[in-house]
C-alpha cells in the first residue's frame, strides 16, 4: 500500500503500515490566507480600473499590472512554502517503530523515532467542533519509564490509528518475548 | 533608471533565493517521489511563466514618465 513511501534509515524488511500527514482541513485553513491575498490583488485591480479616471491611458496602468504581477509571484512562492510545510511533516508507523518527521521552516528538520516495544500508553484526543465533524485529532504516545511523549498532530481517524498502534505494539512485544524465551532456552533464533 | 533596474534585480534575486530553497526541499526530502516530482514540475513551470510575465510588465512601465509625474 505504501510502496512509494521511502524514508531515510529504512531497514531491510521493514514495512510501512501507516503513513500519516495532518488532515487536509489544516492545509485548507492555512491556504485561506493565500486565497485572501489573491482576492485582494483582484479587488485592487477591479477597484482601480473602475474608479481610476482613464487609468488605461495613463502610465500608471502598466505600473499597476507590474505591481500585481510581482505580488502574484510572491503569493505563488508563499503557497508552495505552505504546501512544503504540510507535505514534509509526516508520521510513519512501520512494523518496528514510529518515525516522526517534522519540518520547521526552511533548513530545520527534526526526525525522531520510537521503537514499538518501548510504548507504554497511547491516547487519542479530538478537540473542537470541526475536528469532531471531520474526524481528526491528536495521538499521544507515552514511552516506558520516561516522561517523553510522541505526539501525532491533527491526523485523520485518530481512534483507528491508536488501535492500529496498540495492536502493532502488542504483536511486536509478543515476538520479542518469544525471541527472548528462545535465547534463554539456548535455541537458535 | 539604473536604480530601478537594480531594485528590480534585487527583488527578483530574493524571489529566486526563496524559489531555490523551495526546490531544494522538494527534491531533497522526497518522501513520496511521484508527488514531489509533480509539484516540482507545477512550481517550476508556474514560476517561469510568472517571471516572464513580470519581466514583460516591468519593461512596459515607462519609469521616466512615472518619476517625472511624481516630481510635478
Amino acid at each position: 500500500m505504501y510502496d512509494e513511501i521511502h524514508f531515510p534509515g529504512q531497514h531491510e524488511n521493514e514495512q510501512v503500515i501507516l503513513f500519516l500527514r495532518r488532515h487536509w482541513f489544516v492545509f485548507f485553513m492555512r491556504s485561506l490566507s493565500i486565497l485572501a491575498a489573491i482576492v485582494i490583488v483582484i479587488l485592487l485591480y477591479v477597484f482601480l480600473v473602475t474608479f481610476g479616471q482613464n487609468l488605461h491611458e495613463t502610465p500608471y496602468y502598466n505600473l499597476l499590472l507590474f505591481g500585481e504581477s510581482l505580488a502574484t509571484l510572491f503569493i505563488w512562492n508563499f503557497f508552495f512554502i505552505l504546501w512544503l510545510d504540510y507535505y514534509l511533516d509526516a508520521w510513519i508507523v512501520t512494523t518496528e517503530r514510529i518515525i516522526n518527521i517534522e519540518q520547521r521552516g526552511f533548513f530545520y528538520r527534526d526526525i525522531s523515532e520510537l521503537k514499538l516495544t518501548k510504548i507504554q500508553d497511547v491516547t487519542s484526543e479530538i478537540i473542537g467542533v470541526i475536528p469532531t465533524l471531520l474526524d481528526f485529532g491528536n495521538i499521544c504516545v507515552q514511552t516506558a519509564g520516561e516522561t517523553e511523549r510522541f505526539t501525532f498532530r491533527q491526523i485523520p481517524n485518530p481512534n483507528y490509528i491508536k488501535n492500529v498502534i496498540v495492536q502493532l505494539q502488542e504483536k511486536e512485544k509478543k515476538s520479542e518475548e518469544k525471541e527472548m524465551g528462545r535465547a534463554i532456552r539456548g535455541e537458535e533464533i | 533608471m539604473n536604480i530601478i533596474n537594480l531594485a528590480y534585480f534585487l527583488v527578483i534575486l530574493i524571489y529566486l533565493a526563496i524559489g531555490a530553497a523551495i526546490i531544494f526541499h522538494m527534491l531533497r526530502y522526497k518522501i513520496n517521489r511521484h508527488a514531489a516530482m509533480v509539484m516540482f514540475a507545477i512550481y517550476s513551470l508556474g514560476s517561469l511563466v510568472l517571471l516572464i510575465f513580470n519581466f514583460s510588465f516591468f519593461k512596459m512601465v515607462d519609469w521616466n514618465q512615472i518619476f517625472s509625474l511624481f516630481t510635478l
